[in-house]
């Protein structure tokens, strides 16, 4: 029994190649999968960075072949599937210890194109969801999305990886919120327009920024891009009088002069007491003049500040893998070890039964001869349970805990032969033979 | 330390009073340490936990303090150490009234509950010290209100001032543009000058109060209203400071940056005058 995981991401596949394989519902994919007789239970995760199917199977040799043959026809969306040559370098295929790593990676956002972001823990659930609703989840890979989520959990709060933002847009939101405590009440002005300037309002919006104007060289344009942000149009020419009534700016004017000087920051604060102003200048050339920063109520911020604290971020982000890595090695060793104690379940109730089964003859032929009294016979059958069990933790607890790495098959075999557990059974089964 | 108490039940109540102080001590130590440990691991559940403790610390310290009322005589509140035990539950309270107002501020209890702890250790420390020479008599309920209302004014402008300088820090660090430090973000700019402004419009009156309920006790004792002492002298100075910098914030528009340089160097001096020259003398 092992796990096997196919996938294509965005490393490996551009994305007019991920589309062709992205699924909206896995469900009839998973359908056909579990018709299959070499798949115990399978998992088909897809969103617009990777498209990956994890299954258990019985044999992974033999299973690696006809998976990588259904990832092909099944999934790919086409009248005939890729040449080899293009797939080998488009597809990755992991095994077992490999492919669990990679699971609880990619729930851990580890192996996100933006590492730390945290959307992808909200698809990884709901891949899995769907297959435990129509049944295409057992209990193994149940357990390892269990211990998936368990690890992507563990790796945001244990470490500082999901906590700074890496987008121009949301560092300018982590920034408004650092000066300001809610930005539901304040006022927004965006000027001129760009993507940039566009994203980051859109993101201070998701945060609840309510009241936004939108002013252009010309009302046109403004009137054009207002409805999109819910926002009233004006024209530039209204700018001092905006400027009084603004708490977050947004810059962004084509041109070379610069749009607003040290002494137009200082007229808008004077019929503004108390308040500050956030102004990010995302212009090239810059709208705002760098002198305007020396105001002691206006913080600004332009495009090169935003992207080297965005980077900053990001590095941060990436200091912390190391230690997200490391929480998935001991989830991974965990999810292992259950496994193990599953595979030697067989072995160990055999032992047991067989060791009891012992016990309790000898207690029989023993204990009439010595005659002793029920609270003495008591205790000597107390005596030989205890001598059994602590017996048999030590070879127990190796065989739960070795049963599933390289050597599992091997250490269960030797326990079997040691405790001659199989010439019992093949007893056992001769006598039915003879029986029947 | 403590004052031989008469009867059993004056025994109870100082044993009682005994454990509620240790207590609080505890409590405040330990939402302290869980804080720090917080910011250090990080940890955010260990956050929520020390704000517990806090909260938990202020109720067992609110009960140490009622239980002062059961012991006879009542032990006085007129020396530092007690003064500064009642400020400490002042400001803790402060604290969450300010949580409760939706002020961004749950960060303040990495700051707010060592400040009590370390209150209320010196005040276990020197519960009933020996009274110095120029002490005035302690007569009828002026002493009490005037300690009460000082150390209340003391605390609320003393998180003033710490907001202050946790404004100052924060503004620096965005106007230099730098990463903020750590996991947990500080509070807002606008959160800080939030407290600095609540604290300021609560503390000064309870502040003037504290000087007007001195001046009576004052003349209740000697039978004149100003004696000239260090004490009063330099109290009469911080309030007038602080009445021009509440002048300044309330009607001057006075607000960020030189609001909370005000607070500072207002509860500086305030700090000097009250426990600089109580310590000196």
């Amino acid at each position: 029994m092992s796990i096997l995981l196919l996938g294509v991401n965005h490393r490996t596949a551009p994305l007019e190649v991920r589309e062709r394989f992205a699924v909206a519902d896995p469900v009839p994919a998973l359908a056909k999968l579990m018709d299959r007789d070499d798949v115990e239970e399978s998992v088909l995760l897809s969103t617009c960075n990777r498209v990956e199917l994890v299954v258990h199977v019985r044999e992974p040799d033999a299973a690696r072949p006809r998976l990588l043959e259904f990832f092909l026809q099944e999934l790919w969306d086409g009248a005939s599937p890729p040449s080899d040559g293009k797939v080998g370098s488009w597809i990755y295929e992991y095994v077992d210890s490999e492919a669990i790593r990679h699971v609880f990676r990619v729930a851990a956002s580890i192996d996100s194109m933006v590492v730390g972001e945290p959307q992808i823990l909200g698809q990884v659930k709901e891949a899995h969801r769907k297959a435990f609703e129509c049944g295409a989840s057992g209990p193994v890979l149940d357990r390892l999305y269990h211990h998936a989520f368990s690890a992507a959990k563990r790796v945001r709060t244990e470490t500082q990886m999901a906590e700074r933002p890496v987008s121009v847009a949301r560092v300018a939101v982590d920034l408004a919120l650092q000066i300001f405590e809610r930005v539901e009440d304040k006022s927004a002005l965006l000027v001129g327009a760009g993507e940039m300037t566009e994203m980051a309002l859109a993101a201070l919006q998701r945060k609840g920024l309510a009241h936004v104007r939108v002013a252009n060289r010309t009302l046109e344009r403004a009137r054009e891009l207002a409805p999109k942000f819910g926002a009233t149009a004006h024209s530039l020419d209204e700018l001092p009088q905006l400027m009084a009534e603004t708490d977050l700016l947004l810059t962004s004017v084509a041109g070379d002069a610069t749009l607003l000087t040290k002494e137009a920051f200082h007229t808008a604060l004077r019929g503004r007491p108390r308040r500050p102003i956030f102004a990010i200048d995302l212009g090239v050339p810059r709208n705002i003049s760098p002198a305007v920063n020396e105001l002691d109520e206006v913080y600004l911020y332009d495009v090169d500040d935003l992207e080297q604290a965005a980077a900053a971020n990001a590095a941060l982000r990436h200091e912390e893998v190391e230690r997200a890595e490391n929480i998935v090695l001991e989830e991974r060793q965990r999810f292992l070890a259950w496994r193990g104690g599953r595979k030697a379940i067989p072995t160990i109730v055999e032992l047991r039964e067989r060791a009891e089964t012992i016990r309790l003859a000898e207690l029989e032929s023993t204990l009439p001869k010595l005659g002793l009294d029920p609270n003495q016979a008591q205790a000597v059958e107390s005596l030989t349970r205890a001598i059994v069990n602590k017996l048999l933790h030590a070879p127990l607890s190796r065989l739960r805990t070795e049963a599933d790495g390289d050597d599992g098959p091997r250490t269960l075999a030797a326990a079997r032969t040691l405790f001659d557990l199989d010439a019992e059974s093949k007893a056992e089964s001769k006598d039915e033979k003879e029986d029947s | 330390m403590r004052q031989k108490l008469p009867n059993k039940w004056n025994a109870c109540a100082t044993g009682k009073r005994s454990v509620l102080h240790e207590l609080t001590e505890g409590f405040y130590l330990a939402a302290g340490l869980a804080a720090w440990i917080a910011i250090a691991l990080p940890a955010p559940r260990l956050s929520r936990l020390a704000l517990v403790l806090l909260g938990v610390g202020a109720l067992a310290h609110t009960a140490s303090l009622a239980t002062l009322h059961q012991i006879e005589p009542v032990p006085s509140l007129t020396h530092l150490p007690a003064a500064l035990s009642v400020s400490a539950l002042t400001g803790v309270i402060f604290f969450f009234v300010l949580l409760m107002m939706r002020v961004r501020i749950a960060g303040f209890v990495s700051l707010v509950a060592p400040i009590a702890y370390l209150s209320v250790f010196i005040a276990d420390v020197r519960l009933t010290p020996p009274a110095p020479r120029n002490a005035i008599l302690e007569v009828g309920s002026w002493p009490h209100a005037h300690v009460l209302l000082s150390s209340g004014g003391l605390a609320l402008l003393g998180f003033a001032g710490m907001a202050g300088v946790l404004f100052l820090a924060e503004h620096r660090r965005l106007k230099a543009k730098r990463s903020a430090p750590g996991r947990f973000p500080l509070p807002s700019l606008e959160a800080l000058d939030r407290a600095n402004i609540v604290a300021l419009a609560a503390g000064l009156p309870l502040l003037t109060l504290g000087v007007v309920t001195g001046v009576l006790w004052v003349d209740d004792a000697t039978g004149q209203y100003w004696r000239g002492s260090a004490h009063e002298i330099w109290m009469i100075a911080a309030w007038v400071i602080y009445a021009a910098l509440a002048g300044a914030r309330f009607g001057g528009g006075q607000a960020g940056r030189s609001a909370a340089l005000s607070a500072v160097i207002g509860f500086a001096f305030l700090f000097l005058a009250l426990v600089g020259v109580e310590v000196g003398s």
